[in-house]
């Protein structure tokens, strides 16, 4: 167990290594650059010297090669470097500044997914073939297939521009979390309250339930001892996994809500050059994908029993 | 001022639907922003006075109709125009404007602004000005206002020696005069006494000195540090009087140094460049009271303001990086003004709602191909005008962009009436005519119907920026153009567009860029000289040099006026990249937003005037 950990983290460490040479890899060969952005549309004529100056005082003057080891350096010490754009800033207290709102955000949509969707998936199995199901189905076909994007604007013009119940965007009272918690939930719970009810329908199909009501046990003791337990196993392992996609969910749900969170920041830092930025966003993420993975891996296993790691 | 009544002239045979009080603003800003006036004590405030009688007979204004603003006939405030990047939203956007003016119409706003708007009586007291930008506010700093966005809040902090205003004109505003010797070498600025900064310290002629001695260090590596370029010294005789001596005349000096925000040295010397940048004190109306970069910035009401408290109890800036979502921000009202472009569609539809204050001012960056004219086929100038015939632009402006734009004749928008020349070689759509030109100069069909000469095909691509849904139709239509007459075009997608340009990956683009224009300055030394960082096409021309040159060192304005002249039928002449149009920019305002003029020449300045608003409680 302990050696399947290691084994895993040092996997991780590779990938996260790989990554982070892609990613600097891809932004270097991106040519726009940090000091047209920090220039802005304003009056000044750049000189090529002033701009050199620019350039050789944020270090961007020297190989890519060299850079990326300038910045591995610094990440193995836990420092992530200073943002170019906003000059100065440490990027670790960017990206902290603004995972605050999108761990909000991202935890408050899975649990309301989780707590709408395995309900539903759970009645859908239970009531099979039913209006009931039906209409979980078609609602879990749309919240997969109806882009966040497109939903999250016609949401404002509904309820913001028409109904005037909601305000348009930003983030501060609880008015502000409804609409962005309900896009980024659409696809969770849709993705989820399929597989419950697809775990669900697998699992009381199984002999066991037969021996469980043969043994006279009332149906609700049926369900709610045997069957909603082993059916949540899938479902554990998935949310685990779904983390990551509701992360990157969040790039398009923050922009649209201009939420400030690291959806935007990545957005944000993506178009103004911000390389620094950026990579730190990129290896967070992939940090927590791998993270994500083996936790996964490793609930599995201890959930159930059979499952044995080396 | 025998010159002005001279341009003033010149100015009337093209007065073309604009207002006279426009155009003596627009006059006004000659007179303060060339030395030779200058010297008469630019305070060039006096100008309004002369419009008070006008401002009865056009309506147009902030009302919201785009036709009958003037706007379109006047510079925007635009300055360094930069390329979109690939956003959707940055539709419009390229040249929102921004010059590091501010605190525009400051001096008699009160008077003109009053009677522009309407709105008689008094100004009330209180509320909070809500405004939207599109990203985080990076920075607080003078040297970061490039981009609008930071820029807005810049400028509520701080003020500068001049500051431009909506109307094109350079306002005294910590200099309360100032004086240039004859030989345009020498400024002499008189300091307002009295002023303030946020945390309760006298502002002196120190001050000055040391802001701009920071920024010029090149050891700092300022981002501004080009628009002091040329300045030999400065020095205080004593605390309310600094003069400064440049290398020689620089008719851009005022418009570029003189506009430069003034940091405190007590405050700014302590803590640093970086530290400042989130923790600025100046002089100006608002002092700030909350940073959140990529949340919201608000500035509170400073009670000892020189000018006096503001009306406003607040300005608040939020970032709503959406643009349909700022559109529907000013719809409910939750926001009063978007300091960034919507999209097109939501301009139109609020422009006709009729429920907003609505300014419409034209770009002055041009919206071009620039071309790399080292590349053997554009190399020849005949290829390059033949192109311009053959390029329906009439057709672009009305039909794709909803006529929401100008033709551009070369160089400078017409928008810039002193400097506009529409005297220039001028190409109709006509590509027989451009089908002439490339059988004259030896461009003749080969078996695959491209046109070749020596071995050298009319075969290029024109890097487009990569999402950019507002210019690829643009882009599009120009490459069934050419293809039309024998060439053949394909397009690509960059994410580098000027870049790509500037090291000369490209051979063609399409993006928007200011060849001189901004804050109403002419110079387009930065991208027209055949040395100059910004000279995408790699347009190498000796006569244009020479004129760029002579601009510079001249400081009678008309004198100016025939150069730039020159500079735009060399450029119409030469055609060093292709020129389509000029886009229109809007700015829109709630209507409980009070003390607004009833129109503007440059709509983004407007927001270095936030000082003179007010809102109206709702009822």
């Amino acid at each position: 167990m302990y050696r399947y950990i290691v084994q895993r983290l040092l996997q991780g460490i590779i990938v996260l290594f790989l990554v982070s040479i892609a990613t600097f890899g891809i932004l270097q060969a991106a040519p726009g650059d940090p000091v047209e952005t920090m220039l802005g549309e304003g009056s000044t004529q750049l000189t090529q010297e002033d701009y050199d100056r620019i350039l050789a005082k944020w270090g961007l003057d020297k190989p890519w090669y060299e850079q990326y080891f300038t910045w591995l350096g610094n990440f193995v010490t836990g420092d992530f470097g200073q943002s170019i754009v906003r000059a100065g800033v440490p990027v670790n207290e960017i990206v902290l500044d603004a995972a605050g709102p999108t761990v909000r955000l991202t935890s408050l949509s899975l649990l309301s997914a989780i707590l709408v969707a395995v309900p539903a998936g759970m009645i859908a199995a239970i009531k099979r073939y039913s209006i009931f199901d039906s209409g979980i189905m078609v609602w879990a076909s749309a919240g997969v297939a109806l882009p966040n994007f497109w939903v999250g604007l016609m949401l404002i013009i509904l309820l913001a521009l028409y109904l005037g119940w909601l305000p348009p965007s930003g983030s501060g009272d609880w008015k502000h979390y409804l609409m962005p918690v309900f896009v980024l939930a659409i696809n969770e719970t849709a993705i989820l309250a399929r597989l419950m009810r697809g775990a669900m329908l697998e699992v009381l199909g199984q002999d066991y339930m037969t021996t469980a009501r043969a043994k006279g046990l009332r149906e609700y003791a049926v369900i709610g001892r045997h069957a909603i337990r082993n059916a949540m196993l899938p479902i554990v392992t998935v949310i685990g996994l779904r983390m990551a996609f509701l992360l990157s969910g969040t790039v398009v749900v923050e922009t649209i809500f201009a939420w400030p969170g690291i959806g935007q920041l990545f957005i944000t830092s993506v178009y103004r050059a911000d390389y620094q930025v950026v990579q730190a966003i990129v290896v967070l993420f992939t940090v927590l994908v791998i993270l994500a993975n083996i936790l996964t891996d490793l609930t599995y296993a201890v959930i159930d029993p059979r499952i044995r790691l080396n | 001022m025998s010159e002005e009544r001279i341009g003033i002239e010149r100015l009337l045979s093209r007065l073309d639907g604009v207002s006279r009080r426009d155009f003596l603003k627009r006059s006004a800003i000659m007179g303060a922003a060339v030395p030779a006036f200058a010297s008469l004590l630019a305070a060039c405030g006096g100008d309004d006075d002369d419009d008070d009688d006008d401002t009865g007979g056009d309506e147009d204004g902030g009302s919201s109709d785009p036709t009958a603003t003037t706007s379109r006939s006047v510079p925007t405030s635009a300055v360094g125009g930069q390329e979109a990047t690939a956003t959707e939203e940055e539709a419009m956007d390229d040249e929102p404007t921004a010059t590091a003016g501010d605190e525009g119409g400051e001096d008699e706003p009160t008077a003109t602004e009053e009677a522009d708007s309407g709105d008689s009586g008094e100004g009330q007291q209180g509320g909070t000005l809500i405004l939207m930008g599109h990203h985080e506010i990076a920075s607080l700093s003078p040297d970061d206002a490039g981009p609008t966005v930071h820029w807005v809040m810049v400028t509520q902090i701080h003020n500068a020696l001049v500051e431009l205003d909506a109307w094109y004109v350079l306002q005294p505003t910590l200099a309360e005069s100032f004086e240039v010797t004859d030989d345009g070498s020498t400024y002499t600025f008189n300091l307002v006494d009295g002023v303030l900064f946020h945390d309760g310290e006298q502002f002196t002629s120190e001050d000055v000195k040391y802001t701009f001695d920071f920024y010029m260090n090149p050891e700092n590596a300022m981002l501004t540090a080009s628009d002091f370029a040329g300045i030999t010294s400065v020095e205080t005789p004593d605390d309310l009087t600094v003069v400064m001596s440049l290398e020689g005349p620089n008719a851009a000096f005022l418009a570029n140094a003189g506009q430069a925000f003034i940091v405190p040295q007590h405050h700014h010397s302590e803590i640093g460049e970086d530290a400042y940048k989130s923790d600025p004190i100046g002089t100006g109306p608002f002092m700030l009271s909350e940073y959140r970069a990529a949340e919201f910035t608000e500035c509170v009401a400073f009670e000892d303001h020189f000018r006096g408290r503001p009306l406003l109890d607040a300005v608040r800036e939020k970032i709503v990086p959406e643009p349909s979502v700022r559109s529907i921000e000013l719809e409910t009202g939750e926001a009063d003004s978007s300091v960034w472009a919507l999209v097109t569609e939501d301009n139109i539809r609020l422009r006709d709602s009729g429920d907003f204050t609505t300014y419409v001012t034209s770009s002055t960056a041009v919206n071009h191909f620039p071309m790399n004219n080292e590349r053997p086929y554009f190399a020849d100038r005949e290829v390059r005008r033949a192109l311009m015939y053959a390029l329906d632009r009439d057709l672009i402006v009305n039909e794709l962009w909803q006529g929401l734009a100008v033709k551009a004749t070369a160089n400078i928008s017409p928008a810039l009436d002193f400097y506009y020349e529409p005297d220039v070689t001028e190409y109709p759509y006509d590509p027989d005519m451009a089908v002439q030109i490339l059988e004259d100069a030896g461009w003749v069909a080969g078996s695959d119907g491209v046109r070749e000469k020596d071995g050298v095909k009319l075969e290029w691509t024109i890097a487009v920026i990569a999402g950019d849904q507002a210019r690829r139709p643009e882009a599009e239509f120009a490459q069934e153009s050419w293809n039309a007459i024998g060439c053949n075009v394909s397009i690509e997608d960059t994410t580098s567009a000027s870049s790509g340009m500037r090291d000369g990956t490209h051979d063609m683009s399409l993006y928007n860029w200011t060849y001189g224009g901004g804050s109403g300055e002419p110079d387009g030394s930065n991208t027209l000289r055949s040395d100059a960082l910004n000279n995408f096409s790699k347009y190498k021309s000796d006569q244009m040099d020479e004129l760029l040159d002579a601009g510079l060192a001249e400081t009678d304005p008309d004198a100016r006026a025939e150069i730039y002249s020159q500079v735009q039928k060399l450029v119409a002449e030469d055609v060093p990249f292709i020129f389509v149009k000029y886009w229109d920019w809007f700015n829109f305002y709630n209507k409980r937003v009070k003390g607004l003029p009833e129109d503007v020449l440059a709509g983004s300045q407007l927001y270095n005037a936030c000082y003179t608003m007010w809102k109206e409680e709702e009822s």
